[in-house]
């Protein structure tokens, strides 16, 4: 019973850390690309050189 | 200003990046969780190892990018604002890549030693660089002419760097609750699929920041391009008054 508890805590905290650094990641990602996004509608074409 | 139907910052190349980083990303929660080994002496905690340090890398590389673009743009001959503009978007996914390095060391570390954190050389010197960071990052938002904001930063860049070297070296020179480096270049304390995983790891935050660096430049740019055009109709708007 106690090592099951261990395991579970193990699992939940290393799972745990994936989805925050993946979270992390895709919260910054989200952020910028919307960001841009909005700029990118108040911006004619001649400001955005990769077109 | 012109309407525009084009609202993305993507490109064929960022996307190609983009699809092998989430194909890379995938990978290593596949290869880490599930098919990495345990390890002997540490057992499944070894699983951080493909997210800590890879995290901890790109961290280190990216600030290293602030400070070599921010000498090249102290430096006379190749002084450029695009030089400002590349050290302030990778200090800012930096700083982001520094919080999940030490979230994820902090986690480990719950696992590995019992605390999350210790006032210890390598945690206080890495703790240390993320807040100069996010003070160079504050910098960059204050109010100045862009000349005089870009040389202020790329000098506050250069000074923060130093950090770094710091806390390379602080497991060997001081004494802290971190194990010295498991992979260099002469030698990696693991083999096998562990090291396939690693490197999968290492290869999907590589993409992972090239792919930021791309869109996070290119809003950048939109943001120098708003200021620009928010100047002209300023000036605009006084001469229309001194007129009437």
């Amino acid at each position: 019973m106690m090592l099951a508890s261990v395991i579970q805590h193990h699992v939940l905290n290393i799972v745990g850390g994936y989805v925050l650094v993946l979270g992390s990641l895709a919260l910054f990602t989200w952020r910028m690309l919307g960001r841009a996004r909005k700029l990118a509608s108040q911006l004619p074409d001649k400001d955005k050189p990769w077109i | 200003m012109n309407e525009s139907n084009v609202l993305h910052t993507g490109t064929r190349g960022s996307r190609i990046i983009g699809i092998l980083a989430l194909i890379g990303l995938a990978w290593m929660v596949v290869f880490g969780l599930l098919i990495s080994p345990p390890d002997e002496v540490q057992g499944d905690n070894v699983r951080y190892l493909y997210l800590h340090v890879p995290a901890a890398f790109l961290t280190f590389t990216a600030f290293g990018i602030t400070a070599v673009s921010s000498i090249l743009y102290l430096w006379k001959r190749t002084r450029s604002l695009t030089w400002d503009r590349i050290a302030g978007c990778s200090a800012e996914i930096g700083v982001v890549l520094t919080a999940v390095t030490l979230a994820t060391g902090m986690l480990w570390g719950k696992l590995s030693w019992g605390v999350y954190w210790r006032w210890d050389a390598l945690l206080t010197s890495t703790a240390l660089l993320l807040v100069m960071f996010i003070g160079y990052l504050a910098l960059r938002g204050l109010e100045a002419s862009p000349e005089v904001r870009a040389r202020r930063c790329a000098i506050v860049g250069i000074i923060a760097f130093l950090d770094v070297p710091l806390i390379h070296f602080s497991v060997n020179w001081w004494r802290t609750l971190h194990q010295p480096a498991s992979i260099g270049p002469r030698k990696t304390t693991f083999d096998g699929p562990m090291l396939l995983s690693f490197f999968v790891s290492l290869v999907a935050f590589v993409l992972v920041y090239i792919w930021l660096m791309m869109h996070r430049n290119r809003l950048a740019m939109m943001e120098q391009a708003m200021d620009d055009h928010g100047l002209q109709m300023a000036i605009a708007e006084r001469h229309a008054e001194a007129i009437a």
